[in-house]
């Protein structure tokens, strides 16, 4: 047995001995865990600790800057929103395309090639992120944020569902089409920056057509304003609540039509994909694009095509409203869960808790010979978490609207980001000259002729314009 | 019908849509094999080791067991200087001790690389002629002219891939296909024997009868894979003429029985 040392110096050089000694002898794991082991610690007792002392001043000033935060919160969500948006639709796209022209389309990358679409997104990230000699290198890395901005934040206007936005502008629309317009400016940016003849080409190509296609697209929504007599979008959308019978599509069916042609040509998807015509031109402003500056354009044409979908289902095709009248109350007495508390929790953990040990059981006893314990009841509890967030998710269906809404939007939405896709597995591409003389030999006056016909038959009806 | 704009639009969208439903024509490689023809030989490959060395040791197994002779093999001198054949065409598929033994002056003992032995093809084309040169008849062909040598002669299947214009490939794989054709020769040979007891008892009426009934004639080219020859020695003082299957002396063939023995033996033979 070794003496006590006597000094504090002995002390602390015997304890930094057995330290070296130990953290020597360690293995790999064990030093991971000396390292992770006490951070994690410190972190739990820190959030603990702040949280007491930090939580009411928080509070205070959150309820005093309501405005500032909700800006705050609707930024980050939807930036965070746009993520899993484009990993969806790259994947979407893959996945619909591949099944059209009979084949199976990727399914190595997690469960039915699910992951696929983020380990692009990782492959683009970590790739070089390359500036050609003589371009305005300023120019040239803003441009990529200013498109991909330009698309996400026309989505602080849309309302996903009852209380769900960023934003209720009174002006709406107009914000919307003006940010959207925003993103020319991103693509003359790139284009002019690049130092590259093919890349100035392009990007006036791409200019030439969204501002073409932005006239028609802005014209046909506008008899939607004047019958619902305000550009917020709330509005719009409270304003075809009912039935699907309700939706302006039915009072605007070539309005409709317009819309989506312009959208196409606006979101540069097929068959008006002449931006990056990539299998018969160069690739346009896009040209001495490399990295995660190239994904950004990418991901902002995706998020866009998400937009293009949300705006249409939000103005024409009655946005979170539900097609049909919901035949029930949404606040059901005996199911308030709009108060969760303590006790709904502990209802729900209670019932996963036995579910689990049932169907696990069950599986552990009749499911022969193969079932190991953990792999019945981790079975067991996958199929009874499956349920239990089913059974949790169709409570919250009835009870919250917003839930309600989230559902119907994203459902429609999706209609449509689906009906893109298949057009562009379709449709070949159009002629540049055809491009350009169809939007403002047809749809210009098309949008217009719907216009006065609109404006016209609300004279004439009388219909009284609701001032907001 | 008048045109109706955006009709092609729809109907394109519409087979496409089909299209997503329907079942799909991807075959999962590694999982899922194809069902290849019994015939099929994998796909040629030459391979590198992890030093940048040909893995291919020469073998020559390739080149031997290609049966239409496409694969042939060269190289480099061991100086790099020029591209070479190594050998003679006929060389082309010997293996490495067979090459050896070749260099070395002896003779070579393989049946494989010597020359397929000329034969007389009037009988190929007598038979071709009849079928009319065609393809599609190739079994008959190939059994006619079994029939007429005892065995396929190498000579006659090149001829008749000449003549017919079906690849010598097609043939031979026809000819191996069939467990009735072969390439070996397969011959009986029936010998009457001509000595004076046996001519008195009537060997040569006999002898005239199996000629008649094989269509040959003694001594002369075998047909329906038997040969008819005089046995070389006979004691004389038989009581009747001394017929013989491979040697084997055949005492029950009479002269009237004779015709039908040897047709029905010539009957076996061929198949």
């Amino acid at each position: 047995m070794r003496a006590i040392p006597a000094t504090f110096r002995e002390q602390t050089r015997a304890a930094r001995a057995f330290a070296e000694q130990a953290w020597s002898g360690a293995s790999t794991t064990d030093r991971l865990a000396l390292i992770l082991v006490p951070l994690a610690l410190m972190a739990f007792v820190g959030f603990v600790v702040s949280a007491v002392v930090m939580l009411g001043p928080t509070i205070d000033f959150l309820g005093a800057n309501q405005p500032l935060v909700r800006f705050g919160v609707a930024a980050v969500g939807i930036l965070l929103l746009t993520v899993p948006t484009a990993f969806v639709l790259i994947y979407m796209e893959l996945k619909v395309i591949a099944r059209m022209n009979l084949r199976v389309g990727p399914n190595r990358l997690g469960p039915w090639g699910a992951a696929t679409s983020m380990i692009h997104g990782f492959k683009v990230l970590s790739k070089e992120d390359f500036a050609p000699t003589g371009a305005d290198v300023t120019v040239f890395t803003l441009a990529p944020a200013v498109t991909f901005l330009a698309s996400v934040m026309t989505l602080l206007v849309i309302p996903f569902a009852p209380g769900i936005f960023g934003q209720d502008l009174n002006i709406g629309l107009l914000y919307f089409f003006a940010m959207g317009g925003l993103s020319v400016l991103g693509l003359l940016m790139a284009g002019w920056s690049s130092f590259n003849k093919y890349s100035l080409l392009g990007g006036l190509r791409s200019a030439a057509q969204i501002v073409s296609y932005e006239i028609p697209l802005t014209l046909s929504a506008v008899g939607v304003v004047l019958i619902a007599g305000s550009m917020s979008m709330t509005h719009i959308v409270m304003s075809q609540s009912g039935s699907a019978l309700d939706w302006f599509v039915f009072k605007q069916p070539l309005a409709v039509l317009i819309f989506f042609i312009a959208a196409t040509a606006e979101a540069n998807r097929t068959p008006f994909d002449l931006t990056e015509a990539d299998s018969e031109i160069v690739a346009g402003f896009a040209t001495e694009y490399s990295g995660m500056r190239f994904g950004f354009f990418f991901f902002a044409e995706y998020v866009n095509v998400f937009i293009m979908s949300a705006l249409l289902v939000t103005i024409f095709f009655g946005g979170w409203t539900a097609p049909f009248n919901w035949p029930w109350a949404y606040n059901l007495n005996w199911l308030d869960a709009s108060g969760i508390g303590l006790l709904w929790i502990g209802i729900v953990a209670v019932v996963l808790f036995v579910a689990t040990d049932i169907l696990g059981a069950a599986i552990w006893l009749f499911g022969g010979r193969d079932w190991s314990a953990p792999a019945a009841f981790g079975l067991g509890f996958l199929v009874a978490g499956a349920g239990v967030t089913a059974a949790v998710g169709l409570a919250c269906f009835i009870a919250f609207d917003w839930v309600q809404g989230i559902f119907w939007f994203m459902a429609k939405t999706y209609v449509f980001v689906f009906v893109f896709v298949w057009m562009r597995a379709t449709l070949p591409r159009v002629r540049v000259d055809q491009l350009m003389g169809f939007a403002w030999k047809w749809l210009l006056p098309a949008a217009l002729l719907n216009l006065f016909v609109t404006a016209a038959a609300i004279l004439i009806l009388n219909q009284p314009v609701t001032p907001r | 019908m008048s045109f109706i704009p955006g009709l092609g639009i729809a109907r394109g969208m519409a087979l496409t849509l089909r299209r997503f439903f329907e079942p799909k024509a991807t075959i999962q490689y590694p999982e899922t094999k194809p069902d290849v023809a019994v015939r099929f030989r994998g796909r040629l490959q030459l391979l590198y080791d992890e030093f940048g060395n040909l893995k291919c040791e020469t073998c020559f197994q390739c080149a031997q067991a290609c049966p239409v002779e496409c694969i042939d093999m060269g190289g480099h001198d061991t100086k790099s200087r020029f591209y070479t054949h190594w050998g003679p065409a006929e060389t082309f598929g010997e293996r490495r001790e067979e090459s050896a033994v070749r260099r070395s002056g002896r003779p070579v003992p393989d049946n494989a690389f010597t020359h397929f032995e000329p034969i007389d093809l009037v009988a190929v084309e007598e038979i071709l002629e009849a079928r009319d040169y065609d393809p599609r008849e190739m079994l008959p062909i190939l059994e006619e002219v079994q029939a007429a040598y005892g065995y396929l002669p190498i000579a006659a299947i090149k001829h008749i891939g000449h003549v017919t214009g079906a690849p010598y490939a097609l043939v031979y794989g026809t000819a191996t296909y069939y467990s009735h054709l072969s390439f070996e020769r397969r011959i009986r040979t029936i010998g009457v024997c001509r000595c004076t007891s046996c001519l008195l008892a009537g060997s040569g009426r006999i002898a005239n009868a199996i000629g008649e009934a094989l269509g040959t004639r003694l001594g002369g080219r075998p047909a329906g894979g038997i040969a008819l020859e005089q046995v070389p020695v006979h004691s004389p003082g038989a009581a009747s003429p001394l017929v013989t299957l491979d040697g084997k002396p055949q005492p029950d063939v009479t002269e009237t029985s004779a015709a039908a023995w040897s047709r029905s033996l010539a009957k076996k033979s061929v198949a």
